[in-house]
């Protein structure tokens, strides 16, 4: 439980720091968006981010045994472990982790906050280029990947599938321009639950730059299908730190609203907020079960892809370990 | 230094904006797009008191700018001398333009025009010219303005005043439009050639009614500088119509009803009014007048039966509040005798003879009655010797005239008839040809047509530079045949033998007044009429003979002489059947009555004219011109006027008043009517915008006080003009504003550069 804690607060806590202790490695963000093509970009992370891994993902995640279960009558034989029958003359039933056949379903926010950048590109293009990661990654694990672009309405979406040219689609689908006046996670996560029976993995890349009231009942959507859930907001440095130093006149760039700010004079008063929305954002996503991961625009799009491995190994291991709890509590054997 | 519009001055005011734009520091100009204010909020404007010492120059120099800008808008000049006495005002030339025409004699318009006048005269300033101008058909000027070279008159307005006392509405219509424009055209010569300051203007006082003629007005391009102040007298009580008689009086007899038209104007209040017939006595030519309906602006037309009992010669409209145009004079029918004595033996009722045919040529004229009276010739011939007896043994004396019945008299009992023609068919005794020659000689005429040669004989005696030759003669020449030799006259030319030749007219002069109705081509065939004999005359060169026509052989066939101031006219063929067919054609009776005409000396043309209109006087058209020439003629007015016609006037002009006139001369007595312009009882008031429509420039009347406000302002704006102090401020404020950009840009610059570098 120490380490999940820990892994926790690394997770949530995460602001540019990269696992392994240096990015030295790992390809520049601003080198990274200089190429035009999605797919070609996210090929290169994800190529670069196996050269660094130093395990083979091709044999990773293939059909990984997780437990046993004592056979009931109506079990399907097929699964019935005949060696363990052979040796322990007791009918166990294999069970596999759902891993081959995972649904995953990229919520990419390209709202106008996500317009804004401070690195040369915008959060919007690191957003992009982060989904498209992952879709290529799941993609070459054979799994089915959907998208569902949004701003204040749902722009593009695209079921979760795994067939041939479904990926150049997805990319096609990130292509959209930033445009629209809010964020509203309502309705993408709506169409989810509309037309996503079984379960998956819903990826959320956002800034989750909205009321924490908002965002709290927004994101119980997520869970309440009992879809597997993360978040990766994305935020740009100057978001965090606020490093303007000129007094300006500071447009929302979302609803056009114009504020004359004196960086000096608001700092303080900017960050603590922030702070407090962003202890208010990882309250919520505590009390709803989902993994939250900050991704700073001027971090290499790798981290994002260790965020969503450590997610899902998070969640594989507390999955096995809760069903060996149940497994003990209702005094099955196990291993 | 003095400005000419002050209110610019009130742009100061933005003298305080730089003051306080230094004071506020100015939210910066850029944008910085961000992606949320959630955790935002707004940083208040901050004042700072050093921005004012640090920028003290900038500020002045932007508060410079702007207080010369406005100074400049304020357009300022520096005036040498600020008063401006009254005799220093320019003079106008100011030409009072008074209306007399007759609808000025409403209630009190004239009263209220004079007292417009007077008011003009008094704001007459000391260097202020006037005419005095009236106009009603026609403009006469009274008093005219002072020309250049001549001494100037002293005390001008008490003269215009004096001769103001001693005019009045005259009775004629009103033309404003040609009034107006000569004034103007003087008024507008007059300042081009003088090149003098002195603004025109004219006065108009007038009642601006309906009726007077403004068309001159829309092809006259007004002046620009001649503007025109209108006053307009009004009366206090508007109601006025008129009558006009449509019935043409010539063909009027004594029991026709006569068509009366009558007009309201469109401003009247009245509807209900009477009209009658009125008597030069004031008696009542009607028991009963007619009461007529008529709505203002419309007109209604009655019959109004004419008395018979009554020499009734106006037409009186009773019931409308102007008077002035409510008598319509009619001259009253007269039939007019003509005696004319006949010289011949034939009867009356004997249709071979040339009498028959007259009689009856002449018996059909409403208008005019011939009184004949026959003088046999044996009488004519011995004229001495007029007695009873004679009278009954004539054959012709038996025959009482047909229309008079009266029995045959003698030459001097005839004499004091005043007869107005004397035809003569019979031969004449030489007294009878000098009483004839002197009824001639004192105007008459004299109509003969011999029915033998021994007559034409002595016809041709009366007159100079004619004898009668025999036919023998023209026989030799071979023009006869040898029947005409036979013929049973051989003292005329018998053409072609019995009715088998003939002779026709030919060079017909159809200038004369005997021919001249002829003249038109659809009547001027006069080849139908057949002549079998004619006398034959031999005129000497210089022959005072005009000859009105000829035969085809050349013969004459009508000559006419003038015998002093009266004509003779020869017919050298008779009418009659055995002489041609002339009587038996249609040309033959308005030929007769073309000799009455002439006989009857004349008449007017027209019995009816309106005020101020000419009427053409009645003359002899002859070409000799001597019948009217040496008769003394008067013309009584209305008023009992009498005023004497030149020997040479072919028109009277002098109408200018309504009325019946009476045009007597030695013999004869006319009489005419004369009445309003119909125009003149259009009152209703007239639109002064109609004159600005034709352009008229109307202006305002203003005080003097006000015209040395203006020429004040006048001379300001041309001192500024001439110094044109603003385009150097303009210039100073561009300097200023050059200067004051240079320096903000230099201090933007040196802040700029430690914040560049802090950051």
């Amino acid at each position: 439980m120490a380490r999940s804690r820990q892994q926790l607060g690394q997770r949530n806590g995460g602001s540019g720091r990269a696992p392994s202790g240096s990015n030295a490695s790992f390809i520049d963000p601003a080198t990274l968006v200089r190429i035009k093509n999605l797919q070609l970009r996210a090929k290169v992370v994800v190529e670069g981010f196996f050269s660094g891994l130093h395990r083979s993902p091709y044999h990773g995640f293939s059909v990984e045994f997780s437990e046993y279960r004592q056979y009931t009558a109506g079990d399907d034989l097929r699964y019935l472990d005949w060696k363990l029958f052979a040796r322990s003359d007791r009918y166990y039933i294999k069970r596999f982790e759902d891993e081959t056949n995972l649904r995953c379903y990229l919520l990419v926010d390209l709202s106008r906050s996500m317009g804004f950048g401070s690195v040369g590109y915008d959060k919007a293009e690191y957003a992009r280029t982060t989904a498209a990661t992952f879709a290529y990654f799941l993609s070459l694990q054979r799994d089915a990947v959907g998208l569902v672009t949004f701003d204040e309405r749902i722009q593009d979406y695209l079921p979760a599938r795994f067939r041939p040219g479904h990926l150049h689609r997805v990319m096609m689908g990130l292509e959209h321009a930033v445009a629209g006046k809010s964020t509203n996670l309502q309705l993408p996560l709506e169409q989810i639950a509309r037309t996503a029976a079984k379960r998956g993995m819903i990826v959320l890349i956002s800034d989750m730059l909205a009321p924490i009231e908002a965002i709290e009942s927004q994101l119980g959507y997520l869970r309440s299908r009992g879809h597997e859930a993360v978040v990766m907001r994305v935020l740009d440095p100057a978001e965090v730190d606020f490093g303007f130093d000129q007094p300006a006149m500071f447009q929302d760039l979302e609803s056009g609203r114009e504020m004359y700010i004196d960086p000096a004079a608001t700092r303080d008063e900017y960050r603590r907020r922030f702070e407090e929305h962003a202890a208010g954002l990882d309250r919520v996503c505590n009390q709803l079960g989902i993994d939250l991961y900050s991704l700073s625009t001027d971090r290499p799009v790798e981290f994002a892809l260790f965020d969503l491995l450590n997610s899902r190994m998070h969640r594989g291991r507390q999955a096995s370990r809760q069903t060996g709890q149940r497994a003990a509590a209702t005094g099955g054997g196990g291993l | 230094m003095s400005v000419l519009v002050p209110l610019y001055l009130a742009g100061l005011g933005a003298l305080s904006l730089p003051v306080l734009f230094h004071l506020i520091r100015r939210t910066p100009r850029g944008h910085q797009p961000f992606s949320t204010l959630l955790f935002l909020s707004p940083s208040p404007p901050r004042l700072t008191r050093r921005s004012r010492l640090d920028h003290w120059l900038l500020l002045l120099l932007r508060a410079a700018a702007l207080a010369l800008l406005a100074l400049a808008f304020a357009r300022p000049f520096f005036r040498a001398s600020a008063v401006l006495s009254l005799e220093q005002l320019a003079g106008r030339r100011v030409a009072i333009v008074l209306d007399t025409s007759a609808s000025m004699r409403r209630s009190d318009l004239w009263p209220q025009a004079l007292a417009h006048a007077e008011r003009t005269i008094k704001e007459l300033g000391p260097n202020d010219d006037v005419a005095l101008v009236t106009f009603d058909e026609h403009a006469q000027t009274i008093v005219d303005f002072e020309r250049p070279g001549e001494p100037p008159t002293r005390d001008k307005p008490n003269l215009v005043r004096q001769q103001l006392k001693s005019l009045g509405p005259s009775w004629r219509s009103t033309d404003l439009g040609s009034a107006l424009v000569s004034v103007a055209t003087e008024l507008d010569s007059a300042v081009e050639e003088a090149e003098s300051i002195a603004e025109p203007q004219i006065v108009l006082i007038t009642d601006l009614q309906s009726g007077s003629r403004v068309e001159d007005l829309q092809a006259y391009e007004w002046p620009s500088q001649v503007p025109v102040v209108v006053h307009a007298v009004r009366a206090s009580k508007s109601s006025n119509a008129s009558a006009l008689l449509l019935t043409d009086t010539e063909q009027a007899t004594e029991d026709d009803d006569s068509r009366v038209r009558v007009i309201n104007a469109a401003d009247s209040t009245a509807e209900q009014f009477f009209v009658r017939w009125q008597s030069a006595d004031g008696r009542l030519a009607a028991d009963e007048s007619l009461p007529v309906h008529v709505p203002a602006g419309q007109s209604r037309v009655v019959r109004l039966k004419r008395p018979s009992e009554l020499t009734a010669d106006r037409i009186e409209l009773i019931g409308d509040d102007d008077v002035f145009d409510n008598l319509h004079f009619v001259v009253p029918p007269r039939i007019e005798t003509l005696p004319v004595v006949y010289i011949g033996n034939d009867s009356p009722t004997d249709p071979e003879g040339p009498r028959y045919y007259m009689e009856i040529a002449w018996a059909d004229d409403a208008l005019r009655q011939v009184e004949l009276h026959t003088l046999t010739d044996d009488k004519a011939a011995n004229p001495d010797e007029g007695g009873d007896e004679e009278r009954a043994s004539s054959e012709s004396e038996a025959a009482s005239d047909s229309r008079g019945g009266k029995p045959n008299l003698t030459w001097s009992e005839l004499s004091t008839l005043r007869p107005k023609a004397v035809v003569v068919t019979g031969a004449l005794s030489a007294t009878m040809q000098e009483r004839l020659r002197n009824f001639a000689e004192s105007g008459g005429l004299l109509l003969l047509a011999p029915l033998s040669r021994e007559a034409a004989a002595t016809h041709a005696a009366l007159f100079d530079g004619v004898e009668v030759i025999a036919p023998d003669s023209e026989a030799a020449e071979g023009d006869s045949t040898a029947e005409a030799t036979e013929s049973r006259d051989s003292d005329v030319e018998q053409t072609a033998g019995g009715r088998r030749g003939y002779r026709l007219l030919a060079e017909i002069d159809f200038s004369h007044p005997l021919f001249q109705p002829f003249s038109n081509p659809r009547y001027n065939d006069f080849t139908a009429i057949h002549f079998w004999r004619h006398r034959r005359l031999r005129l000497e060169d210089d022959s005072p003979f005009q000859t009105l026509a000829r035969f085809d052989n050349g013969d004459p066939a009508i000559l006419e002489q003038a015998l002093g101031d009266g004509r003779g006219i020869l017919f050298t063929s008779g009418w009659h059947p055995a002489d041609s067919q002339l009587a038996l054609s249609s040309k033959f009776v308005p030929l007769m009555q073309l000799l009455l005409d002439q006989a009857a000396g004349g008449k007017l043309v027209r019995s009816s004219v309106a005020v101020g209109e000419s009427l053409a006087l009645p003359a002899w058209k002859s070409r000799a011109n001597v019948v009217n020439a040496r008769r003394v003629r008067t013309v009584t007015k209305p008023d009992k006027t009498i005023v004497r016609l030149t020997s040479d006037a072919t028109n009277f002009d002098d109408t200018d008043q309504p009325g019946l006139y009476e045009l007597r001369s030695d013999e004869e007595t006319y009489l005419f009517a004369v009445n309003l312009d119909a125009s003149e009882s259009n009152t209703a008031p007239l639109d002064v915008g109609q004159l600005e429509q034709a352009g008229v420039r109307l202006g305002t009347e203003i005080t003097q006080a006000e015209r040395r406000d203006r020429l004040r302002q006048q001379r300001d704006k041309e001192l500024e003009d001439r110094q044109q102090v603003w385009r150097w401020l303009i210039v100073a404020a561009l300097g200023i504003l050059m200067l004051e950009t240079g320096l903000a840009s230099r201090a933007a610059r040196q802040t700029n550069q430690p914040t560049e570098a802090t950051s």
